[in-house]
């Protein structure tokens, strides 16, 4: 397959270049830090702590940062908040490359199909994608939540199913470009199925944008999840997420004010963390950016 | 519905909570008193701002509506008699309340009389008469009509109108929870309906009653104005307005309490942690109230883990209520064996306390030859005591109760997994039809202060088995239909006494949900504001919104 | 341009479609249904609910339901609220204002904020104030808003007590002053995000111009360096910010949902999360649909706002 062998070429000299932009972007290396770490954290953080995330001390509620062993203090159930924190982290990260698995194939299935057919097919599929464009994302996703069982699974797939727009659109344009170069034309000409062309030939040299909305829609998967959770539609409790941790917190806002103040710091750095990473991406990736 | 929120507090003090409201109900006894007292009546003057959580938007008391509508009917609309805090009937638009001593009933229960005040009339003038009433019974079984309920309605025959004051009628059996359900139908006219489709009529967005209020404005999603009716039959108004205010939250609505923007706080009330500091507050009254409702761990007594009573008294025993009421909700509620409120006069004292037992449950487990299997999850004749527990979504403090028995299950083998549904899913056909395991449910079983409950515990009322009502969980005793039927064909007080105190011992027994506690609010309104007081037996606060005044 | 317009016009109708039927099948086929809040009422029996329902037209089969809902709502009528009974538009325009005004005063803050902001990063780009709002506008973008209100309530209200916790006015006071004092609070947390994208653009906008001929010429014909700005790269780059301002509606939008719960404003947000909680339909849809409609009819006059003063842009 002498044709194949020429567009991996393209993607061997791109990659080591935008890997080496990649970690000569300090605020990228600093989210992937965050990251790292958060990660780590919550995998290991829960061997290291004295308490079960779902034991249960109603003697020890509402305990301040710093009690005894409770180093974040306690919940209304006298739970401790840093073995929920970890705990959450692994759930509510774990929704977020959940989502972002899904999304992108879904992304990518939709845009090169429409990218490379055009005509009505590309009509129907992008007038789709302005639809779901249209609708406030947050309204969609109560609706969806509000009628369906909430699990870990389902959450993730519904905010799949309003994340996936951006990436259908990016490799929609990618595919159009390329579309009519050379390498395309030479594997049409060779009479390899619309099948291999669109998944083996056209998607790889898109990869790069679509890492990079990749790399976003973990974040943002995160920030909605933490915003159906908290308004009572996403994760159910006893399980914990970041957002159903904040879900109540509002209540006990005057008196036990690091239940609210703990579970976002986390939040906010987790997806800062992910959105550094995309910016850095995109900069690598962007062979027109000349750094900032 | 009920649906309580939760607030934290500091350490639970439940006897003094449980002292004060005692105290608090002698203290609004002269002023329960007082209506009947000899109060100058003075003309209407100044106004009260009552805050709700939740916001009327039903303004036909006889189409679907939930608790916090009838808050705006008592000051609209009149019933034609209602009952007391103590559970007795007072007339309102009748001349006398019917019973089978005066008469108003006959001896087998099955024609009913009742004679209304003369020179009533409604807020537009209209003369109101037994022709309104006839109206009002009539509308409920009216097929095209989207209808709040039939029971009772559906009874009736020949309601005739005698004169302008007087209706008779008959039963097609007899049924003395009508009483209770005529305590709590508030008459509508007729004139209002006629030409209009009674699903859309104008009235349904701008009610005329006989009540000491009448309507006013509405902003939705903000307020209701009603303003006094000069011509009230009765006693009262004191007030020239009323102002019902919707405040959603209720973090606010204390907040705005405690600044004096609203005058009553109402229905959701003082959330339980904030009950000390509201006590502090400089020229405010608070008082801690039993209601209607009770908490309870339903079971869906068609699964097979729960057929087992042994099952059922070991999950009792390992119900830790005190820990609950004392630290979840901060001693407000009272802990309770029976559906019943503590304050009727149907209330079975006598049933037999719980005791919060690990090793009892164990031992009454093992002693049924429930074993534990794999996971240390206890099973019999391939059964596992496993199953889901729901309740509605976003409703924190159960959710809290929940993972705490979550916990204390584990400890005797029981593995029970939390499984929370938004509202609107949790009470539709997943509750009718018995499509859970088990539930914690606040409920409120009684209609008015009548005992009668077959709507919710007799076997005919499962529609899981076929039947038509609220048996959800599908219990079946034929010991308890028959003491059902009884209790509804009799009008003898004291022989109704005994058969719904049986009734509670039979239940108690059989345990098909295991009762918790009897829910108890905070009230708090303004120390110039005098009227308000609790009644157990009427679903909200301003069932004598007449008799309130100011200064 | 009228041959754009209609098709524009065409396409938008033809997205709204789809936005109502998405719509419409997913609050039909959920379980659970507007009658469920009566089904803990006293006295209710499943037999009277499925008359009240058979009454309200919930059994009839779906694609009935729909069309029904549409040739209404085609005929301007948007129904009524199972709640109570009052017209849906009613509503919904009550809730419009709430929900405008939390927006426009949001969006103008973070316009005038974020413009200069991203004009004095481009201006000196790469220096240590640019390098600064780079890292604060990510970071900023990244903060969950509902988070950052309650952060606000709890330092504001709780303990400076400077700001009310929440509502959009005082009872019985309903003052000019009164509002802001409401307002101040929800309205620069919902800008927080707005501001960062706002200055992240104008940013990008103001570079794109800043290295166009015309600017050379005026810099090179003595004008000050402030003239210059202020003339041609501030009115040259907020014509791409119109474009920006009608695409980021649904945003703001779903911003504005989530805000108005943790401050309590009585604006669509909540309308629409209470009316989710009763699932009453025709509200939620009539929501569903107002919010589409806004977005697009909102990209649509961001886009022929940008055609009349840009005569360089050709509509095709």
């Amino acid at each position: 397959m002498t044709l194949s062998a020429t567009v991996p070429a393209r993607r061997r000299r791109t990659a080591p270049r935008a890997l080496r932009r990649f970690f000569g972007h300090k605020l990228a290396l600093l989210g992937l830090g965050i990251v790292l770490f958060l990660t780590i954290a919550c995998v290991v953080g829960p061997y290291l702590l004295p308490y079960d995330e779902l034991y249960i001390d109603l003697r020890a509620r509402f305990a301040p940062p710093g009690t005894g062993a409770h180093i974040l203090g306690t919940d209304p159930l006298g739970r401790d908040i840093a073995a929920r924190l970890f705990q959450a982290g692994q759930v509510s990260m774990a929704i977020g490359f959940a989502v972002m698995i899904i999304a992108t194939a879904l992304g990518s299935v939709i845009g090169v199909l429409s990218g490379y057919y055009g005509g009505y097919v590309a009509a129907i599929l992008m007038r789709i994608v302005d639809a779901f464009l249209s609708f406030p994302s947050v309204f969609l996703l109560l609706a969806l939540a509000a009628f369906l069982k909430p699990g870990p699974a389902m959450i993730a797939l519904i905010i799949a199913a309003t994340s996936w727009m951006e990436v259908a659109r990016i490799v929609e344009a990618e595919v159009k470009s390329l579309k009519n170069r050379d390498f395309v034309q030479a594997a049409q000409m060779l009479g390899l199925s619309g099948r291999w062309i669109m998944f083996r030939e056209l998607l790889p040299n898109a990869i790069g944008p679509i890492i990079v909305a990749a790399t976003l829609i973990v974040a943002r998967a995160i920030l909605l999840e933490a915003y159906i959770s908290f308004l009572g539609y996403g994760i159910q409790p006893p399980v914990p997420s970041w957002g159903n941790m904040l879900n109540g917190a509002q209540q006990y806002l005057g008196q036990a004010p690091w239940l609210a103040i703990v579970p976002g710091i986390a939040i906010t750095l987790a997806v800062t963390g992910f959105n550094f990473i995309g910016d850095g991406l995109r900069d690598a990736f962007d062979s027109r950016s000349g750094g900032r | 519905m009920t649906e309580h929120h939760d607030r934290p507090l500091n350490p639970a003090r439940r006897r003094t909570l449980m002292l004060l409201g005692a105290a608090g109900g002698a203290m609004m006894a002269p002023s329960v008193l007082g209506r009947s007292a000899a109060f100058a009546q003075g003309a209407p003057s100044g106004q009260i701002i009552l805050g709700f959580s939740q916001e009327p938007t039903v303004f036909n008391p006889l189409m679907p509506h939930i608790e916090v509508d009838d808050g705006i009917y008592y000051a609209i609309f009149d019933p034609l008699f209602d009952f007391d805090p103590d559970g007795q009937l007072f007339p309102i638009l009748v001349t006398e309340v019917p019973t089978v001593a005066n008469g108003g009933i006959s001896e087998d229960g099955l024609t009913w009389r009742i004679r209304l005040k003369e020179g009533v009339t409604w807020h537009d003038g209209t003369p109101f008469t037994a022709a309104d009433v006839k109206f009002t019974f009539e509308l409920p079984v009216n097929p095209d009509f989207r209808s709040f309920r039939t029971t009772g309605y559906a009874l009736m025959r020949d309601i005739t109108v005698v004169s302008p004051t007087e209706l008779t009628w008959t039963m097609t059996k007899p049924f003395a929870p009508l009483a209770g359900v005529l305590a709590s139908t508030f008459i509508v006219p007729a004139h209002p309906f006629e030409g209009q489709d009674p699903n859309a009529a104008p009235f349904n967005n701008a009610p005329i009653g006989t009540g000491p209020f009448k309507w006013g404005e509405r902003m939705a999603g903000d307020h209701i104005l009603l303003t006094a009716n000069a011509n009230y039959h009765g006693e009262g108004p004191h007030l020239e307005r009323l102002i019902i205010r919707y405040i959603p939250d209720l973090n606010v609505m204390y907040t705005q309490f405690k600044a004096g923007d609203i005058d009553v706080i109402g229905l959701q009330y003082i959330t339980p942690d904030h009950l000390t500091e509201a006590e502090g507050l400089p020229g405010v009254a608070t008082e801690v109230a039993g209601t209607g409702s009770f908490e309870s761990f339903a079971l869906n007594m068609q699964r097979p883990q729960f057929k087992d009573l042994a099952v059922r008294q070991a999950l009792y025993a390992a119900l830790d209520k005190t820990s609950i009421i004392d630290a979840l909700y901060y001693g407000v509620p009272t802990p309770t064996e029976t559906y019943m409120p503590q304050q009727s006069a149907f209330f079975n004292p006598d049933l037999p306390p719980h005791a919060f037992s690990i090793e009892k449950a164990n031992q009454l487990l093992d002693d049924a030859g429930w074993a534990r299997g794999a996971g240390g999850i206890r099973e019999k004749d391939g059964v596992r005591l496993a199953f889901t527990n729901s309740t509605t979504a976003g409703n924190h403090l159960r959710e809290q109760a929940q993972q705490f028995i979550q916990q204390t299950f584990a400890e005797i083998g029981v593995e029970m997994t939390i499984s929370n549904l938004p509202p609107a899913v949790m009470w539709g056909d997943y509750w009718m039809n018995s499509e859970f395991d088990t539930v914690v449910v606040g409920m409120n079983q009684l209609s008015g202060a009548d005992p009668d409950t077959t709507n919710y515990h007799r076997s005919s009322a499962s529609p899981a088995l076929g039947g038509a009502g609220q048996n959800t969980l599908a219990y079946q005793n034929p010991r308890v239909d028959e003491l059902l039927d009884a209790g509804a064909a009799s009008f003898d007080p004291d022989q109704r006494r005994e058969i719904y105190r049986e009734l509670q011992a039979v239940i108690r027994d059989d345990l098909p949900f295991l009762p918790m506690f009897q829910y108890a609010v905070v009230k708090g309104w303004k120390e110039e504001v005098t009227g308000p007081a609790p009644n157990v037996n009427n679903r909200i606060d301003s069932w004598n919104v007449r008799d309130w005044r100011r200064g | 341009m009228l041959r754009y317009l209609l098709s524009r016009l065409g396409q938008s109708a033809i997205l709204l479609l789809i936005v109502s039927c998405v719509g419409f099948c997913v609050l039909s086929l959920a379980p659970g249904g507007p009658l469920s809040q009566f089904a803990l009422s006293p006295g209710m029996t499943q037999e009277q609910l499925t008359r009240i329902a058979d009454q309200m037209g919930l059994n009839r089969p779906l694609p009935v339901q729909y069309m029904d809902w549409l040739s209404h709502l085609l005929r301007g009528d948007w129904g009524v609220s199972y709640r109570d009974g009052q017209p849906v538009l009613a509503i919904i325009q009550r809730h419009l204002f709430a929900t405008l005004l939390l927006m426009g005063t949001s969006t103008a803050i973070a316009i005038v904020l974020g413009s200069a902001i991203g004009i004095a990063s481009a201006v000196r780009r790469g220096g240590i104030f640019d390098h600064t709002m780079t890292v604060m506008s990510m970071v900023a973008l990244s903060i969950p808003t509902f988070w950052f209100g309650l952060v606000a309530i709890y330092v504001f209200s709780l303990n400076l007590g400077w700001l009310p916790s929440g509502g959009m006015y005082a009872v019985g006071n309903g003052s000019l002053a009164d509002y802001l004092h409401h307002l101040i609070m929800p309205a620069l947390v919902l800008a927080l995000v707005d501001v960062a994208i706002w200055s992240r653009y104008m940013r990008t906008s103001t570079l794109n111009v800043v290295h166009q001929d015309f600017v050379r010429t005026a810099r090179a014909k003595g004008l000050t360096r402030r003239r210059v700005l202020m003339k041609h790269i501030l009115g040259n780059s907020l014509v791409p910010m119109i474009t920006l301002a009608g695409l980021q509606l649904p945003v703001i939008l779903g911003g504005a949902l989530v805000t108005e719960t943790v401050f309590t404003w009585p604006g669509m947000g909540r309308l629409f999360l209470d009316s989710l909680g009763y699932s009453d339909y025709p509200v939620v849809m009539g929501l569903l649909m107002a919010s589409a409609l806004l977005v697009v009819v909102g990209s649509l006059a961001a886009d022929l706002i940008v055609a009349l003063i840009d005569p360089r842009i050709r509509l095709n």
